[in-house]
């Protein structure tokens, strides 16, 4: 053996034989722009074969890492999918060479027996036109395959600019950025899918931050858990600034529970109320499954409520026995699911926010915000963990902000500076919402549905996309996924994507910490990322160079011109 | 190369030959350098364009009717196996196969174009010669694919002999580097190559 040799140091010193990781000849191995391999076949609908140099380290390679083909003429965007071990000879399978003996190791390694790795070809850059086009070819025979530049990265997502935001790095590719349109991100509904753990909400809070930075479109966070408003603890119980702390001039704080707002040391900017008269039996659909509602219940509270009208919720509340015979004659419904109704909303007793006298409109008190460009941030407080009292606050406030925006956007004729700002409305917890047997006749159903026809979208935070309805699903253009291990949540978050086969590998080893996958109308092509850290230097990042306050209106709002320029080709699915 | 050339014993002189190899035979007190697996190279005439390259694969001793009869004596001193061994009228044979040969200082490893002739002398390579000839492993083939000769042991030998040829710090890579190109070559027959490469593995 040679003195000197780095990869077996002839040494009876441990840390010769395993150097500390700074040390590590291998990671500097893994540097952009690095050859590993040459394509020796495949297809476009199966993917590429790629073998390996024998330099190549097959352990630092991973699924989902990202890595571009030099064709003749064209540059091919592919995103690793598989790892496999090959052999010149099957036999040798049976027969293994010893390989404790590292003269024989090095010989064997990458002649007789080399690493392959599968990666799909997405996209295509042709050297005379420099757009990113779907692949329709694949390179020839022998060509080099290299780990991504900064540049390849840029020249497929785009640069940073006002319409792009930085939300991490691909993987294993630290020193470059991924710049999500955050247009394209807004203009279609949003789905921030992983398993609890996985860091959906800081994911959620980056994304969100980029929208409020760059102003792309207004906020409304139905903020289940109180992670988005001014402060939160993460699990390390480091705490983290909320959107109100970075954009204090973009982001208004409404709450249910001003005691815990308060307590948290944040200021709300509006107490939300919510009167007994303005909740139809429509809200109590929603909350079939949480409060185990029959159908014949929500058949007694539409007659209710077409026999008391506004005062019907009160009504019930207090009605006691003596009107309770009184019904027993008037109503068709059965006396038992009457009482049963009785009892379940009568639960809403224990919720301050909601009054039986006549409040102040707080959807509209949003909606003014809104309109002037200002986020809101809805925190419930201690309401959170109530399910009911999410669900029903949250699909109370949209259905009346999505009416006023249909009358808006329907008086506005198509006058598009008349037209109300895009809403993107944030949800957690989704699959209650948009569950297949209530999906059809929730307002969030029909958000998801209708699309970006009255500037309103959806993003839906949830661990269990299997939940939500199909429909509502194919309807959600952009899917950033953290870890998820279930088999038919992995294959809800792929429906209608091409190529999923591939994907569902890459999404089921992703890291459980600030990594994700992001698929859909935002990116060009699938692309895992290291999310941005969600610390000071984030913080500084996007209020540093934000425009005034203020300025919001006539930036946000899109132009045909944008519209069209957005529709061209730049994106498979 | 010519004048290192003369640096190099002669070490017998060519007996037959054809394009596939030749036998060259010297006394039996000469065969102290020659070994198995060694590269050697033979010249026409001095000075001539083409030099043709190639490895012992065998050295043969063959009898006489004196050593015969010497055999069934009895009592033989040592003066009569000295004067045997010296005087004998039968050459040592030197066999030895083309593995290429270089032509105006360019390595072909390839067979020669034309055969050595009988009564040219025939040296051994000094490590120049045989670091210009191992620089790539093409010869590998020639020697993997000769009949008659154990091919394995031919070719370990041989690459040894082009190791110790290098300086010190270059043999562990240069032996790396002939067992991948092994590994190509007897990709189809692994118990060849693991054997192959037992034998070159350095200590």
């Amino acid at each position: 053996m040679v003195v000197g040799d780095t990869l077996f140091p002839d040494s009876d010193r441990l840390e010769d034989w395993f150097p500390r990781e700074t040390a590590a000849p291998a990671s500097g191995l893994m540097m952009a722009g690095r050859r590993l391999g040459v394509v020796v076949g495949g297809s476009l609908s199966r993917g590429l074969d790629v073998k390996l140099d024998r330099e190549t380290v097959i352990e630092d390679l991973a699924v989902g890492r990202y890595v571009v083909v030099r064709g003749s003429h064209k540059r091919f965007f592919c995103m690793i999918t598989d790892i496999t071990l090959d052999t010149t000879n099957p036999a040798i399978r049976s027969d293994p060479p010893d390989l404790s003996d590292p003269f024989l190791r090095e010989i064997y390694a990458g002649t007789a027996a080399f690493g392959t790795i599968h990666v799909a070809p997405m996209l295509t850059i042709d050297e005379d036109e420099g757009e990113p086009r779907p692949v329709k070819t694949i390179p020839s025979h022998f060509m080099p395959v290299e780990i991504a530049t900064a540049e390849d990265v840029d020249d497929v997502f785009g640069r940073e600019d006002p319409t792009h935001f930085n939300i991490g790095a691909p993987l294993e590719l630290e020193e470059t950025q991924i710049n999500l349109d955050l247009r394209r991100l807004v203009e279609r509904s949003v789905g921030v899918f992983g398993k609890s753990g996985t860091g959906k909400s800081f994911l959620t809070r980056i994304l969100l931050a980029g929208i409020v930075k760059n102003q792309v479109a207004t906020n409304l966070i139905f903020d289940m858990h109180n992670d988005y408003g001014w402060a939160v603890k993460d699990e390390h119980g480091v705490q983290a600034k909320g959107l109100k702390q970075l954009f204090p001039d973009k982001v208004a704080i409404f709450t249910l529970d001003d005691e815990a707002t308060r307590r948290r040391g944040a200021k709300a900017d509006h107490i939300v109320r919510i009167s007994y008269r303005d909740i139809q039996p429509e809200d109590l659909a929603m909350l079939k499954t949480t409060l185990d509602l029959s159908d014949s219940m929500i058949d007694a509270a539409y007659e209710l409520q077409k026999k008391w009208r506004d005062e019907w919720i009160d009504k019930l509340i207090n009605a006691d026995p003596a009107l309770m015979d009184a019904l027993k004659e008037e109503l068709s419904s059965s006396m038992a699911s009457v009482q049963a109704l009785q009892r379940r909303v009568r639960r809403f007793e224990r919720f301050e926010f909601l009054r039986p006298e006549v409040v102040a409109d707080s959807a509209t008190e949003i909606l003014n915000h809104i309109e002037r460009g200002k986020s809101v941030v809805l925190e419930f407080g201690r309401y959170g963990n109530a399910l009911e009292a999410y669900i029903l606050v949250a699909n109370y406030l949209t259905r009346r902000i999505h009416a006023m925006y249909v009358e808006k956007v329907e008086k506005a004729l198509g006058d598009e500076s008349l037209e109300p700002p895009q809403l993107l409305i944030t949800i957690e917890e989704a699959h209650k919402f948009l569950d297949p047997l209530i999906a059809r006749q929730t307002i969030f159903g029909t958000i998801a549905r209708e699309l970006r026809k009255y500037n309103v979208t959806l993003l839906i935070v949830d661990q269990r996309p299997s939940g939500i309805d199909e429909e509502v699903m194919s309807q959600i253009g952009t899917r950033v996924t953290a870890l998820l291990d279930n088999e038919r949540d992995i294959a809800a978050v792929l429906t209608g994507i091409s190529g999923a086969g591939g994907l569902r590998e890459v999404l089921a080893r992703l890291d459980t910490r600030q990594q994700a996958i992001i698929i859909g109308h935002a990116v060009p092509m699938p692309v895992v990322v290291k999310t941005r850290t969600y610390d000071t230097e984030f913080y500084a990042a996007v209020t540093a160079d934000g425009r005034p306050a203020g300025a919001v209106a006539d930036t946000k709002i899109k132009t045909d011109a944008d519209r069209a320029r957005d529709r061209d080709s730049r994106r498979i699915r | 190369m010519n004048e290192t050339t003369t640096q190099q014993p002669v070490i017998g002189s060519v007996l037959r030959a054809s394009t596939m190899g030749f036998v060259c035979g010297t006394r039996s007190q000469d065969i102290g350098h020659p070994s198995f697996g060694a590269f050697v190279r033979t010249q026409h005439e001095p000075g001539s364009e083409t030099e043709v390259i190639g490895l012992i694969y065998a050295i043969s001793i063959d009898d006489d009717p004196l050593v015969r009869q010497l055999i069934l004596a009895n009592n033989m001193n040592t003066a009569t196996t000295r004067d045997q061994r010296e005087n004998r009228m039968v050459p040592v044979e030197i066999s030895v196969v083309n593995i290429g040969y270089i032509q105006a200082g360019r390595v072909y490893h390839n067979l020669p174009p034309r055969p050595p002739l009988s009564l040219d002398p025939v040296q051994l390579c000094d490590d120049a010669c045989i670091q210009q000839f191992t620089e790539r492993f093409d010869f590998l083939r020639l020697v993997l694919n000769t009949s008659e000769v154990p091919t394995e042991e031919l070719a370990a030998a041989a690459l040894l002999h082009a190791a110790s040829a290098r300086p010190p710090e270059q043999r562990y890579d240069f032996l790396v580097a002939a067992g991948r190109q092994l590994a190509g070559l007897l990709a189809h027959d692994l118990p060849r190559l693991q054997h192959l490469l037992r034998l070159i593995k350095p200590a």
